[in-house]
């Protein structure tokens, strides 16, 4: 992945995790993987276009999932049910409009379509194939991976 | 549900939700997500706002403005819908009403449709994460207007 | 059988099973039955992988690679000329690794490996002069059972270092001393060990590419590490490090010089026609890349072009699109053609330098989705990959060239083979894809 691009998804996940969940967060080490391939449980896709073509995936456990929406939401949730869904669905969405709100001011024109949340285990994802760079971001409600898969248009 | 009595500096103002007759005003909340669209009223119902309904979508949004017109003080609207998006809703509903007080939500990265809504008649914006101070801020500002 | 007695039978059967104190390790040799004190023996394999060690006894099979230790293998039946199985080329043999006095590991051939027996060491008898093929010194005692007769050899005896020799039965035998085994085999192993060493603490792969020059270096490093009085085995990465030092390309770590620029130039195509693409993977801290940029910028002064870098060390690269360096860092050319901003801070490269080329955080056992190349500079990369992925590369490497492109590596790596054609300029190797 261009290096460039690398940053402003690794402060964005980090920053806007901060803000609206809180807590002890720390920032795992950065690797690639040759294809994108969620494996936590829950899993929401954000699409990006533009100057790139590709996506953002937030993957996280069910029990994470559950533990981050409570909190967003100011009480227990029980189950991880539409509203749930929709509260990480925002988490995913906020995640990556910072970071393409950061890549703008570096003179990079991406644009992100609404999230699709899915979840299941070993989802097959239609970016199959482009090399992914992984963000851990470790907090007390789990293991968070923000899975970036770009690829340069033309 | 947070109430006037959880947020203690209120007990010494009267509630912003409120019209100088008492009576509450009313929102109408357009957004695609179950929740911003939480997020949005429990911040304005602990302000004794009165939220009217809340739709899906610009079209469901449209729609009700329509139905409960002219009872509706102001309408949030969230800018990335399916099936009418909050920029074609927006315009719609000033047609309908060219009075309408309307403030966009929107996710950061779309400055160019947060421009595009202003000039269109939107009264203002506020970003996502939402912040209470920031929400109340502009809802008063632009009620005030 | 009478009762009684089948009960005294089981008796004493019981007995002598409470009483087995010595297990042995049974196996055949020349149509005879033999065993070795269990406690003498390591392990036992099939294997035909040892490799032959020239200037040695018949007896000595070859060296075996068991799990890092380079180990001598005797042929057993060789040595005590017993008339052995014929097995057909390429058939594992058995071989049963001793551990002796002092640690010595070795491990020797015989004709197949039966099991392990416990028996009673009350049971056996000293050897009679009349049971062996082979000299009755090297026989500990014989014991039957269950109908065989084991002839238990004293393999401490067999291979000690104070034996005056293996007395053989032919009397025109070498008297040589097992020394000559282990010298031979020595050398043999440093360099294996060498090799085995490089990959441990540099993940450096000895192989085609760059055997010859491995090789070469061994000589050299011998001689100076005997000067020295020091050993010849890489003791650390330090070591490592230092054989590697005359490996490395010339400016490596560092923009190229006006030398290496001129021979560049001149190995370079004419501009094709649309954009020179060039794939520069390893690319670190971008010298090689903004070498190449600029380069390129001087021979096509009017045509477009694109380095694709690419690296996996997240650190190095994360500098390269801002890399700074103070004015004596960079060779007069790079400012001659105006390719440099000087600032407070030190120089950077102007924008349109900046502008060409694209730096990735990249794992190149990846997919990649680069357009046809005219140029690849893969410089020392490719001896720090496995075999396997050297293949893979240098294929991948092939398929994503032009008919006609330049492939330029390490200077001490070579590719030999179809399809390549060989160019040679100044201190520059490069290799040109013939059509096949």
């Amino acid at each position: 992945m261009r290096v460039e691009y690398i940053n402003p998804f690794v402060e964005s996940a980090f920053n806007v995790l901060k803000e609206v969940v809180g807590g002890e967060l720390t920032r795992g080490d950065l690797y690639l993987k040759s294809t994108t391939h969620p494996v936590l449980g829950i899993t929401v896709i954000v699409g990006l276009a533009g100057d790139v073509e590709g996506s953002v995936i937030i993957d996280m456990s069910e029990e994470t999932a559950l533990a981050i929406a409570s909190v967003m939401n100011g009480e227990e949730l029980s189950d991880f049910d539409d509203l749930g869904k929709a509260t990480i669905s925002e988490l995913a969405n906020m995640i990556t409009a910072q970071a393409v709100t950061k890549l703008y001011d570096l003179g990079f024109k991406f644009d992100l379509t609404p999230p699709a949340m899915i979840t299941g285990q070993n989802l097959e994802v239609s970016n199959a194939g482009v090399e992914t760079l992984i963000v851990p971001v470790d907090m007390p409600q789990g293991k968070i991976e923000i899975n970036v898969a770009i690829r340069e248009r033309g | 549900m947070k109430t006037k009595s959880d947020f203690p500096s209120i007990n010494e103002r009267p509630p912003e939700g409120l019209k100088e007759d008492g009576s509450a005003f009313s929102v109408l909340i357009v957004d695609d997500s179950m929740f911003v669209a939480k997020q949005i009223g429990q911040i304005l119902t602990s302000e004794e706002f009165k939220i009217a309904g809340t739709a899906g979508n610009g079209e469901e949004g449209l729609e009700k403005y329509k139905e409960m017109y002219p009872n509706i003080d102001l309408v949030t609207m969230d800018i990335t819908m399916p099936k009418m998006d909050g920029v074609t809703a927006l315009t719609k509903i000033l047609e309908f009403d060219k009075e309408a007080k309307i403030i966009m939500i929107s996710a950061l990265g779309k400055q160019d449709l947060v421009k595009k809504s202003l000039m269109l008649g939107a009264k203002n914006y506020i970003v996502k994460p939402l912040d209470r101070k920031r929400v109340l801020e502009r809802v008063i500002s632009v009620l005030r207007q | 059988m009478d009762t009684a007695v089948n009960q005294t039978v089981l008796e004493e059967a019981g007995d002598l099973q409470q009483k087995i104190d010595f297990k042995m390790v049974t196996f055949r040799l020349g149509g005879k039955d033999y065993g070795i004190d269990i406690m003498k023996v390591k392990e036992i394999l099939k294997g035909n992988k040892f490799t032959f060690v020239p200037n040695t006894l018949p007896y000595v099979a070859g060296v075996y690679n068991l799990r890092g230790d380079i180990i001598p293998i005797i042929d057993l039946r060789k040595m005590f000329y017993l008339p052995g199985d014929v097995k057909k080329h390429k058939a594992q043999e058995e071989v049963i690794i001793l551990r002796l006095a002092d640690d010595l590991i070795l491990g020797i051939i015989v004709d197949s490996i039966s099991k392990v027996q416990g028996i009673v060491s009350d049971t056996i008898q000293p050897p009679h002069p009349l049971f062996g093929d082979i000299n009755i010194k090297y026989i500990a005692g014989v014991v039957e059972y269950e109908k065989h007769l084991f002839i238990i050899l004293d393999v401490e005896r067999i291979f000690s270092e104070t034996a005056e020799s293996f007395e053989q039965i032919q009397p025109t035998g070498e008297k040589e001393k097992k020394g000559i085994i282990k010298k031979a085999a020595a050398r043999e192993a440093d360099y294996n060990f060498v090799v085995e060493t490089l990959r441990t603490f540099k993940s450096f792969y000895v192989s085609d590419l760059n055997r010859k020059w491995v090789e070469n270096r061994f000589k050299e490093w011998r001689t100076f590490r005997e000067d020295e009085n020091k050993p010849i085995q890489l003791a650390d990465p330090e070591d490592a490090g230092q054989y590697l030092e005359k490996y490395f390309s010339p400016y490596t770590n560092m923009l190229w010089g006006a030398d290496y620029k001129e021979n560049l130039l001149k190995l370079m195509p004419d501009p094709p026609e649309g954009m020179f693409n060039v794939w520069n993977p390893g690319c670190g801290r971008g010298f090689e890349s903004y070498s190449i940029a600029s380069i390129a910028r001087i021979k096509y002064p009017e045509s477009p072009f694109k380095i694709w870098s690419s690296d996996n060390d997240l650190l190095s690269i994360s500098a390269a699109p801002n890399l700074q360096l103070d004015r004596n860092e960079i060779p007069d050319y790079f400012f001659k053609a105006q390719l440099i901003v000087e600032q407070d801070k030190g120089c950077k490269f102007i924008d349109a330098i900046k502008a060409n080329i694209i730096y990735e955080y990249h794992d190149l056992t990846h997919n990649n989705e680069l357009p046809k190349l005219d140029m690849i500079i893969a410089r020392d990369i490719l001896s720090f990959f496995d075999l396997s992925l050297q293949d893979h590369l240098l294929t991948d490497f092939r398929e994503h060239l032009k008919d006609g492109g330049i492939l330029i590596l390490g200077i001490n790596e070579e590719i030999s083979g179809h399809g390549w054609y060989r160019l040679e300029q100044g201190n520059i190797i490069a290799y040109k894809k013939d059509k096949t």
